[in-house]
């Protein structure tokens, strides 16, 4: 009757937006609100020997000054609760008197104004007693490297956290007979390759507002990606049932895994809570890049072997990630980098080491990839290299090797939900110039480039390509559920349908496409749905987090299962009719600890790149001219939407690897202003970019929708370098590709990753 | 967050003149504030007084005066960019505009204030070097021209007291059969500070030699350079490529490159190199045109 899954809906929040009307965190305010500093470590490693507040609290308007001893459970985290809420001595945690990285919180100061708060932070006397950095995974891993959390104990949840040294987490695979698979390979690729970390870089600064609510609750209006989750931990940390808090998000401005791990959260509730008086904080954009998580920084040692015709036979993969100071979620990160390491291909043979580890940097955490940008990055050069090698074209290589339905992966299963690699690959091949000969797959001609202000022979163009795909939702042996609640009001007809779920809209429009999937389902009108989310006053189940571009699968199989609900309860005369109900995504398992066999996940998207860019030889300088990108994404519930995300994948993806530069020195953020912290502006995106929108439909998706949010990101930096290696005849094994580590890497004929792996 | 200040607002430049004389020196003018506002978040300057000459009649305009181009200070770098008198006779400072910051900081950002906050990478130096200006520093009651090289003393200093204000830019019409260009290279295509950056302004004479020259860099030194050395090997030469050569090569032995987080000092070196010997390229590509032409 309405059609309106499939069509491009402008989103609900544009307007808003736009015009400046819609209200993130930081614009809220309240009439006797006091306002919050934090004082953050600003050191990398030390323990905290004493905290004097008398002459901060001499200054005129200071309200409160909170340290350690105020928290009543001075711990928080994800996955396991190593972090302390405020680093100092006095709160009964074991180790929390100690400091672990430069955005470690310390005090909370509170006053009537920003200004006295600055001030007063600024005469806090903090004792440090500075303990031994270590800020290179590999030193971490070395007999008398300093501890980071010494004395930790097993999880019981989460098995494969380790409480050994500096290890954080551990995985591997263990597939067929390794030496069986070398005697069959005629060809085989060395490499090693590091990726850097990255900042998140959203629109919004860390920001909010906590009050009492008007039932006593402390409630907590913040940019997060799971409310559910935040207010876990908040209650948790206070001491104080979880129904005593309440999170609430209003417009986010923007995420991409960043919003996952706490920020501002929970000493904005313990400051309201105490205080019984809002309390608001809004940080800068240096205490945002210094205070929360950044993509894990990997290194890879990779070997591959294939037949002479190109069958991949065996392939052996070492991993070291740097967690750095907190756990966060590098232990699900490196569940994926375990699972794409090896790429969408079939390996009879594998052999797999994954090793999170702490150090005193940043700590890293969730972004948009999460572990497979980086796998997919290592599996992709050595594919390209593959191809190279065996004097292959790299899509006729790859055709040969990816994975189909049936076919077992690594982990010893199939990827569920219809697999799509050799239809996106070829799609994207084909649009980029690639022709299909009767002797095989053959590459398009490089052209040629003329650039006011650059001579003609230093200019080098070149094309490359890769495929990844990554997994939908979380998984692992977890249990994906999603809670909503469905209400229809009116007589006759259906007037008025309120969905209420606690999904988080962080910018990328999944309100929009969850209200255009209700009124598919309910067969109403667009306007006669009306979207109460994001707030766990109003929805007590968890609906999961915006991440793991599981939001429109997880989130549109609970709306169909709870319109059906409801539209029964409806036609039997229900008025209004209400439905609450939780969506159970299929069942999947963890990975056996040996041998890595299990079946991690119950959905995947896929994708294939094109990259084409030109070199400047001399200064080492490159642009992206274009990028073709084929995107399966089972049904495009919003093609325009989807076509946004798979641009603004790419662009974030390209700044990743050509202008992103996070340094940090011993622990130390030598960039933490958008002005050193380099983002791609929109003077940077590729000249051209061709988005293919592939439509395979996942049979267990919402109207055969996969997850897509991610997917764009996975394979920009293998296409993207291999383009590179087409333009020059050097492969650069990492990157970002400043035009410094260009112009190097063509004098010393590639990179010089030197790691001590042993 | 912004720190206290009193903020004054004169209507004429003799009024602004009189301000910064009476609050010296805790004052300092306020242009575009393109750079002045982020010091003043920073910390990195902290006057108790600011002095708003923005939008100041008497620093805006572009003119010919005599043999002089003529600009206020006050005009913004959007203004240069579409100016037709700046573009037949300063190209050079046309071209840095057009890659200065972005369209959103091109329309505030001034060339007085560019001039003013003396970073070492300031792009409008470089050009204006090349084409010898002079800026015109006034205070109440009483005005001084001085050459541009004279003006930079160290990183973000000057000669310019603290009762002064830039209130003029001046140069030389430059005589016919003039090129004068400017190249940057930065990490990213825009709103980047530069990694290096290098003007040329080469002028010839009737037999197609280069009867004048002036090399000017940016961000390899405490403050923008002339490269008196390299000008001399091109004066009074044909463009060979042997002289392109010696003159890239003194180039590089004026910078004084130091390594940050945008670069080492060997890539900077490296850059200044490359940068420089395009220049002077483009330029023997040009003079060989213009020969052609007469």
């Amino acid at each position: 009757m309405t059609e309106t899954v499939g069509r491009p809906w402008v989103r609900a929040d544009a307007r808003a937006k736009v015009t400046g009307q819609a209200k993130f965190p930081g614009d809220f305010g309240m009439a006797d609100m006091v306002h919050a500093k934090i004082l953050f470590a600003d050191r990398p490693h030390a323990r905290v020997v004493s905290i004097d507040t008398s002459e901060a609290a001499q200054v005129e308007g200071v309200v409160a000054i909170f340290t350690a001893q105020d928290v009543p459970v001075n711990e928080y985290g994800l996955q396991t609760a190593d972090q302390p809420v405020l680093c100092g001595p006095g709160s009964g945690k074991p180790g929390a008197d100690v400091v672990r990285f430069v955005g470690d919180q310390v005090a909370l100061v509170v006053a009537d104004t920003r200004a006295a708060a600055e001030q007063a932070r600024g005469l806090m006397e903090i004792t440090y007693e500075d303990l031994p950095v270590v800020s290179d995974p590999f030193e971490a891993l070395k007999p008398g490297a300093p501890q980071i959390h010494p004395g930790r104990e097993a999880s019981e949840l989460h098995p494969e956290l380790s409480t050994e040294g500096n290890f954080i987490c551990h995985h591997q695979i263990r597939k067929g007979d390794m030496e069986a698979g070398w005697a069959q390979a005629d060809v085989v690729v060395e490499g090693q390759y590091h990726t850097p970390g990255q900042e998140h870089a959203y629109l919004q600064p860390e920001a909010g507002l906590a009050y009492i609510d008007d039932e006593g609750r402390v409630a907590v209006v913040v940019a997060g990606q799971w409310a559910w989750e935040d207010q876990r931990q908040i209650a948790h940390a206070l001491d104080i049932p979880v129904e005593e808090i309440r999170v609430i998000y209003p417009a986010i401005g923007g995420a991409f895994g960043g919003r996952e791990d706490m920020s501002v959260q929970i000493v904005l509730a313990l400051a309201a809570y105490r205080l019984q008086r809002p309390v608001k904080i809004t940080w800068t954009r240096e205490e945002s890049i210094r205070g929360h998580c950044k993509r894990h920084p990997m290194w890879f040692r990779c070997k591959w072997g294939a037949t002479r015709e190109g069958e991949l036979v065996a392939a052996e993969v070492q991993v070291v990630a740097d967690g750095g100071a907190y756990c966060y979620t590098t232990n699900k990160v490196l569940g994926n980098t375990t699972i794409t390491c090896t790429g969408p291909y079939a390996f009879p043979n594998a052999k797999v080491d994954v090793d999170g580890v702490y150090t005193n940097n940043p700590p890293s955490g969730a972004m948009r990839g999460f572990g497979a940008p980086q796998g997919i990055f290592a599996a992709e050069m050595q594919m390209n290299k593959l191809a190279e090698a065996l004097g292959m074209d790299p899509v006729a290589l790859r055709m040969r090797n990816l994975l189909q339905d049936e076919m077992p992966t690594t982990t010893g299963t199939p990827l569920a939900g219809g697999v799509h690699l050799q239809e996106v690959t070829e799609r994207c091949a084909l649009a980029a110039g690639w022709e299909r000969a009767e002797e095989g797959w053959r590459k398009p001609a490089a052209k040629g480039v003329a650039l006011a202000g650059r001579p003609k022979e230093a200019m080098r163009t070149g094309m490359g390509m890769a495929v990844g795909f990554k997994n939908v939702g979380f998984s692992f042996g977890y249990q994906e559920n999603c809670w909503l609640r469905i209400e229809l009001r009116g007589e006759d007809d259906i007037e008025r349908a309120i969905v209420t779920i606690g999904t988080a809209d962080v910018g990328q429009g999944a309100h929009t496409v969850l209200q255009q999937m209700a009124a598919e389902a309910l067969q109403v009108s667009m306007e006669r749905v009306s979207l109460e989310a994001s707030d766990t006053g109003t929805s007590p189940g968890s609906s999961g987090s915006a991440s793991a571009s599981r939001t429109t699968f997880m989130a549109g199989n609970a709306i169909r299962e709870a319109a059906a609900l409801a539209l029964d309860g409806w036609r039997e005369g229900e008025r209004p009719a209400v439905v609450e109900h939780t969506y159970l995504a299929p069942e999947t398992t963890p990975l056996d600890p040996d041998t890595g066999e299990g079946f991690p996940n119950f959905a995947y998207g896929y994708v294939a790149q094109v990259v084409e860019v030109v070199v400047d030889v001399e200064t080492g300088e490159l642009r992206v001219r274009r990028v073709v990108c084929a995107d399966d994404v089972g049904k495009a519930i919003n093609p325009e939407q989807v076509e946004g995300q798979i641009e603004g994948g790419v662009v974030q993806a390209m700044g990743w690897v050509t202008c992103e530069n996070f340094i940090a020195q011993a622990g130390r953020v030598l960039t933490p202003h958008l002005s050193t912290y380099l983002i791609p502006t929109i003077a940077d995106v590729p000249e051209r970019m061709e988005t293919i929108i592939v439509e395979k439909p996942d049979p267990r998706g919402p109207w055969g929708a996969r997850g897509m949010g991610e997917m764009p990101f996975l394979p920009l930096a293998p296409a993207l370098l291999a383009a590179v290696h087409d333009a020059t005849g050097v492969w650069i094994d990492e990157f970002p590709l400043t035009p410094e580590r260009v112009l190097r890497s063509l004098r010393d004929g590639g990179s010089l990753l030197e790691c001590d792996w042993e | 967050m912004l720190p206290s200040f009193e903020l004054l607002m004169p209507e004429t430049l003799p009024e602004a003149l009189e301000m910064l004389a009476g609050y010296a020196p805790d004052a300092m003018p306020l242009a575009g504030g393109t750079n002045l506002v982020p010091d003043l978040r920073g910390g990195k300057r902290r006057p108790g007084v600011l002095v708003n000459v923005h939008g100041l009649d008497a620093l805006q305009y572009i003119g010919r005066q005599d043999r002089y181009v003529v600009m206020g200070a006050g005009v913004s770098l959007a203004d240069v960019l579409e100016s037709e008198l700046i573009g037949a006779h300063g190209r050079v400072l046309q071209e840095a505009a057009r890659v200065f910051a972005n369209p959103l900081i091109r329309n505030r950002a001034t060339v007085g204030g560019n001039l003013g906050n003396a970073s070492p990478a300031a792009d409008t130096v470089p050009p204006l070097l090349v084409l010898d200006a002079e800026l015109k520093l006034a205070s109440a009651g009483e005005s001084r021209w001085v050459g541009l090289e004279d003006f930079f003393v160290d990183v973000c200093d000057t000669i310019c007291r603290h009762v002064e204000l830039i209130t003029a830019v001046r140069w030389l019409v430059p005589p016919p059969r003039t090129f004068s260009r400017f190249r940057k290279l930065t990490l990213r295509k825009s709103t980047a500070i530069s990694v290096v950056s290098v003007a040329v302004r080469v002028t010839l004479g009737e037999s197609g030699r280069c009867v004048d020259a002036a090399v000017a860099l940016g961000a390899v030194a405490p403050t923008p350079i002339r490269v008196h050395e390299a000008e001399e090997v091109l004066r009074g030469e044909a463009l060979t490529p042997e002289v392109i050569d010696r003159a890239t090569r003194f180039a590089c032995t004026a910078a004084s490159c130091i390594g940050d987080v945008r670069s080492s000092a060997a890539y900077r070196e490296r850059v200044t190199d490359v940068l420089t010997r395009r220049l002077l390229a483009e330029a023997q590509e040009w003079s060989e045109e213009q020969w052609e032409r007469s």
